[in-house]
């Protein structure tokens, strides 16, 4: 298949946005709009010159990671985004609630929260997403009096190998237990590592 | 007689730094008389011997200069395709580029006096 003029344009402005992804949003898309209309303007202005023309329209503004250099210098962003705050509110919000019961999740988070690396919908999502973190799966299910898979996995425990559960037909039961435990556990893993990858570098102090 | 300024590793060569600070004075020096399409002043400002590598780069500066509103921009129709971007000088721009073009002719001077100039 051959590549068209678009294909190009559209993997320059790929590569220029992820390489613009520790600006504040606000910067890189100004950035971005406006390379994007120098490289319509710059074709309309070369008329029919073909891909040599467009490739080397391209070389001119050149590669997309030394542009992305130069706006963070610009802007003062450093690269390497994660910074303490961040890194401890992600540890915090996923495992906190386990370590320090309840409480080390809504430290977590406080912390969360209070860092300017994400937006507020990435926020409410990371709260919500799951409540408690990894605790609350494992509250549910292994500690919480009464809960299907809790009784089965006691038997697990203490007889070593598991025969059946308590009170007779519960293995759906217990097969839903699981299949929940594993949603919830993997639902918080995933915002989690969504998170981290959203992270975004704090704008300069004199702004 | 050379004074050498040794460049600490990992950092810029001194005067690539230096560039880049005079760079944006010479956005504003563009801008001095005329507000201007976004892409002439970038095309302009590439042609200049030594200052730029790459017209791309200068976007992240005209973002930052109306961010600190030494410029400003507005948006006007145009005859041939879609509406274009202008960039002017605002008054804090022209204060500062004031600022720059006599601490820059002090400057200059006193690196030619020392390094000989030309003539």
């Amino acid at each position: 298949m051959r590549t068209t003029s678009k294909d190009i344009t559209a993997e320059y402005l790929r590569r220029l946005r992820s390489e613009l992804r520790d600006l504040p949003r606000e910067q890189r898309d100004e950035i971005l709009r406006e390379i994007e209309g120098h490289i319509a303007e710059a074709t309309t202005r070369m008329g029919d010159a073909g891909e040599v023309g467009l490739r080397t329209l391209l070389d001119d503004l050149g590669d997309p990671a030394d542009i992305a250099a130069e706006a963070r210098e610009r802007f003062g962003v450093r690269r390497g985004r994660a910074g303490g705050l961040e890194v401890a509110a992600l540890i915090l919000i996923t495992i906190g609630g386990i370590i320090i019961p309840g409480l080390g999740w809504l430290v977590g988070v406080a912390l969360l929260w209070a860092s300017a690396a994400w937006s507020v919908g990435q926020k409410i999502a990371g709260t919500l997403l799951v409540p408690g973190g990894l605790a609350l799966p494992a509250f549910l299910f292994f500690w919480a009096p009464g809960a299907t898979t809790a009784v089965c996995i006691r038997h697990r425990v203490r007889g070593g190998v598991v025969r059946w559960c308590e009170g007779g037909a519960s293995s759906t039961n217990e097969v839903l237990g699981w299949l929940v435990f594993g949603l919830l556990v993997a639902i918080q893993i995933g915002m989690t590592i969504y998170l981290a990858r959203k992270m975004r570098a704090a704008e300069p102090q004199e702004g | 007689m050379s004074c050498m300024v040794p460049v600490e590793k990992g950092k810029e060569a001194p005067l690539a730094q230096m560039k880049r600070g005079v760079l944006e004075f010479c956005v504003l020096a563009l801008l001095r008389d005329e507000e201007r399409y976004g892409f002439d002043l970038v095309r302009e400002l590439a042609e200049l011997d030594g200052m730029v590598i790459g017209e791309g780069t200068i976007y992240p500066l005209l973002a930052r200069l109306r961010r600190e509103g030494l410029v400003d921009t507005r948006w006007r129709e145009s005859s041939s395709g879609p509406p274009r971007r202008y960039y002017r000088m605002t008054a804090s721009g022209r204060r500062a580029l004031e600022g720059f073009i006599r601490e820059w002719q002090r400057f200059r001077d006193a690196v030619d006096s020392v390094t000989g100039g030309e003539k």
